[in-house]
């Protein structure tokens, strides 16, 4: 199934925007404005919900003319897109934000043509399928680990490359026992939260080839 | 507008196509799928996080009633979108580079597409039938590609001497911390901010 690749999941959702002349402002731009101000560190919605890798929301405001002599046309709703790779199956993942981010959710697609709100998990499910495409082909470089299990394996990396640095040299005896309270410290503590170690967040304005 | 989260950059593109060259596409994916060593080139060059391509039948947009209008369009459209490490003209020469022959194969049906080779004009090309990112997420904005691959070798590494670490003396200890040393040796090291392209 082109959807899936492993354990990822590759979700990509075009929900069409309400074209509606007498909104002020436009429902598409006042999806671009809730974006703007939303944090992508751990206290992004995405990061609060579980199971997301990474995720995109664009609003594409139409089909791109290349020049004759293709032919012009343009579509006659602008699409909120949202590309997701998350763990599990579909219905999980997406049961998973309607319980954990129903408000986010809310305030992003009531601006999308037959949106049910979050409110009624199994609509919004129902919702968000009709929407949904058919990836064609998917590419994931890592297929078969969770998110938790990446965020802990990062922490593990680095952790293990101070515990070497630091245990250079050291005897045989020395260096059983600390590598045994190293581990049962690492697997202490609290696996990173999703988004964190992460930059604030600035808004690029110099182009896209930055 | 937010193309870039820590070390990842989100790209989308939509180019047209003509209805019947899509099914040659669908074809030349369906084998990609299918054959491993044709998709060699696109895990070697390893800052790609996760890629799809998204065929789209012209009729295919999702049609909710209501309000809205329906499509009605000469084209079907291929979506691209890719999660990838480094700077969009590093993305684009690396591609033009490596895999100019896969990426003619997969473009080559779309309208008045150039040709990967030169790059100057596939980078024009691409930057034509490019649209915007307005919000990213990464669960791990300070990691690359490579960095998750090594993190998951090491952890895997580290749960094999974990498992022995309690069960021999301290030179069978020492022996195998030697051998997990060797094997992770290129893999450690902890990640941090994207560098500035230079």
């Amino acid at each position: 199934m082109p959807n899936r690749n492993g354990s990822v999941y590759g979700l990509t959702i075009l929900s069409p925007i309400i074209n509606d002349e007498k909104a002020t402002p436009s429902h598409d731009l006042q999806i671009r404005s809730y974006l703007a101000k939303l944090s992508t560190r751990e206290d992004s919605p995405f990061a609060i919900a579980p199971a997301t890798h990474l995720a995109r929301l664009a609003v594409m405001d139409d089909v791109i003319y290349v020049g004759m002599p293709a032919c012009e046309e343009h579509l006659n709703s602008k699409y909120l897109v949202f590309e997701s790779n998350c763990d599990g199956d579909l219905d999980s993942y997406l049961g998973g934000l309607a319980d954990a981010i129903p408000e986010h959710l809310d305030a992003i697609w009531k601006h999308c043509v037959g949106y049910p709100g979050a409110a009624n998990g199994q609509a919004f499910i129902d919702y968000m399928k009709a929407c949904q495409l058919e990836t064609t082909f998917y590419f994931a470089a890592v297929n078969d680990k969770s998110v938790s299990e990446t965020l802990r394996a990062l922490q593990a990396k680095t952790a293990v490359g101070d515990f070497i640095a630091n245990h250079q040299g050291a005897d045989a005896a020395t260096l059983q026992r600390e590598f045994i309270q190293f581990m049962a410290q690492l697997k202490s503590e609290p696996v990173p939260k999703p988004g964190s170690m992460g930059p604030h967040r600035t808004i690029k304005t110099g182009g896209r080839n930055e | 507008m937010s193309n870039i989260n820590g070390k990842v950059y989100a790209m989308n593109a939509i180019t047209p196509m003509k209805p019947w060259k899509t099914w040659i596409l669908r074809g030349f994916f369906f084998l990609l799928g299918h054959v491993k060593p044709l998709r060699q080139d696109l895990v070697d060059l390893s800052f790609i996080e996760f890629a799809r391509w998204v065929v789209l039948p012209r009729k295919g947009f999702p049609f909710l009633g209501n309000s809205q209008v329906k499509e009605n369009l000469k084209y079907d459209y291929l979506l691209f979108f890719s999660n990838f490490n480094g700077t969009w003209n590093q993305y684009i020469d690396a591609f033009s580079a490596v895999l100019s022959k896969g990426l003619n194969l997969v473009w080559r049906w779309s309208e008045k597409f150039p040709g990967s080779v030169p790059v100057t004009l596939f980078k024009e090309y691409i930057a034509r039938v490019q649209f915007d990112t307005d919000y990213y997420y990464t669960a791990y904005p300070h990691a690359t590609a490579n960095d998750i691959k090594s993190a998951h070798i090491v952890q895997s590494s580290l749960d094999q001497l974990a498992a022995k670490a309690a069960q021999c003396n301290p030179q069978e200890f020492a022996d195998a911390y030697l051998r997990f040393m060797l094997q992770v040796q290129a893999h450690i090291g902890e990640t941090g901010e994207a560098p500035l392209a230079g």
